[in-house]
């Protein structure tokens, strides 16, 4: 019988998200609203550095996984993992609040718009990446396979990104990383950015949470692996000697 | 030692000596998608000026969505016996790629070009950009071959095989479908669909490049 591995004890990652999610919360509500969209121009603090964050996981996944086709290392595979798993949940976030920012400021929930229709199309991509995941207990096999999605599916980051300036769109172009000069004022664009900051600090403290937790998972699926496994020679009987003594 | 080109015509031979033996395409997937293009009109109504709008992009879904099942359909029909025979045979994993795409490529031009006809017949489709639907059969075809096939190598005999590659090929082949619904438009409105080509070309030797480079470890992966 092998060991079950041990849970997990790091405890700053959780500090370093509350502490991170409190001030991004105050900072994004203390801020004078926006003259035009009022209120309302408050969900920019969290959608923009949700989409930021998606595109920065999705960036570490196809990073980590060209890592591990050259060193072969599941470390690498773990960290792809779990930066592509945070990924999704932030692309889900952005398309939620984007919606909710889109009804009354568009007039609908969902327009056909480049940038919203390719962030949906990452999302899905990205999910099917997750569920690959699903379709082998076969670490190492695992691991390629979903490693060569893995950096195949980056192409969709300057898609969607440069979506607004290639295609003519609802969605606004950029506001920050404007080639000329930002198209926002300067305490929001600092709220913003201290937001972006904020998110980017949860999204390290998530990542090593999460990269802990699949390294147990593996653990698991390995001591599992061996509890099943039959023992080679195991059909075999010994011959039985007169009077049944083997 | 057998060439590489000798390894896809051999591989590309045999996908194909299987179809004919099946006839899984013919018989199956090319009878299902003029089914889904004879229920359109039946779910949003049967306005005739409306169909005639609507079908060049309701061809162009339902290739991309019923031409996975073409690609897929290796994925299927091999044991992972069969895939580890092929394996030892010692055949280049990139040419046993090919060779892959390239049956699926063959099937593919068929299945749109009697799939065209369907469409040209129910939904009455203005005749104007007829010249380049060749070029855009050849080079959805190709597209959706090595996407297809790279995506069955990826999934290969895992558990949700079947469901998961048309997961991964339907978002991924959107450069497809929006450089062959371009193109034809743009000819249509009489400007250049040079750029359209242009971009279904580069997503082709973009997919060639990453399904070739990936052979080998999705090999080894079994």
């Amino acid at each position: 019988m092998t060991d079950r591995p041990q849970s997990t004890t790091t405890s700053w990652p959780w500090i370093a998200m509350a502490v991170a999610g409190l001030i991004t919360f105050v900072a994004s509500m203390t801020v004078n609203p926006d003259a035009i969209q009022g209120q309302l121009s408050r969900i920019m603090y969290v959608h923009v550095p949700s989409a930021w964050l998606a595109y920065l996981a999705f960036a570490v996944t196809m990073a980590a996984s060209a890592m591990y086709l050259w060193k072969r290392d599941l470390a690498w595979d773990r960290r792809a993992h779990a930066s592509a798993e945070i990924g999704v949940v932030f692309t889900a976030m952005a398309i939620g609040l984007g919606m909710t920012w889109a009804k009354p400021t568009w007039g609908v929930w969902w327009t056909w718009d480049a940038r919203l229709t390719l962030t949906a199309i990452m999302f899905f991509v990205y999910l099917g990446y997750l569920a690959l995941r699903r379709t082998t207990d076969d670490l190492h096999a695992r691991a390629r396979r979903s490693a060569i999605l893995g950096v195949l599916a980056v192409v969709q980051i300057p898609l969607v990104h440069f979506s607004v300036i290639w295609w003519r769109t609802l969605h606004q172009p950029p506001s920050v990383f404007e080639p000329a000069s930002p198209d926002i004022d300067t305490p929001m664009l600092a709220t913003l950015l201290l937001a972006v900051a904020m998110f980017t600090v949860m999204y390290v403290a998530m990542m090593v949470k999460r990269v802990e937790l699949a390294r147990l998972e593996d653990e698991i699926l390995v001591s599992e692996q061996v509890d099943d496994s039959v023992v080679a020679g195991e059909a075999v009987t010994a011959p039985l000697l007169d009077g049944g003594a083997a | 030692m057998i060439g590489f080109g000798a390894q896809v015509a051999a591989i590309a031979r045999r996908d194909l000596r299987r179809e004919r033996r099946t006839g899984e395409v013919v018989w199956v997937t090319l009878p299902f998608g003029a089914i889904a293009l004879l229920l359109v009109p039946l779910a949003i109504g049967t306005d005739a000026p409306m169909l005639q709008r609507i079908g060049p992009g309701l061809f162009w879904v339902v290739v991309m969505l019923f031409g996975v099942l073409i690609s897929v359909r290796q994925t299927n029909a091999e044991t992972t016996a069969q895939r580890d025979q092929v394996a030892l045979t010692g055949l280049d994993p990139a040419a046993i790629y090919v060779g892959r795409a390239a049956a699926s490529f063959v099937l593919l031009v068929v299945f749109q070009a009697a799939l065209g006809v369907v469409t040209l017949v129910l939904y009455d489709v203005p005749v104007e950009g007829l010249v380049l639907l060749p070029v855009t059969f050849l080079v959805v075809g190709a597209g959706l071959a090595l996407l297809g096939t790279l995506a069955a190598g990826i999934v290969s005999t895992g558990t949700n095989a079947t469901a998961l590659v048309p997961l991964l090929v339907a978002p991924l082949s959107i450069p497809l479908l929006i450089g062959a619904t371009q193109a034809l438009e743009a000819l249509r409105l009489g400007r250049s669909s040079l750029t359209w080509v242009l971009m279904m070309i580069v997503t082709v030797l973009v997919l060639a490049i990453a399904g070739v480079l990936s052979a080998r470890p999705l090999q080894e992966t079994g």
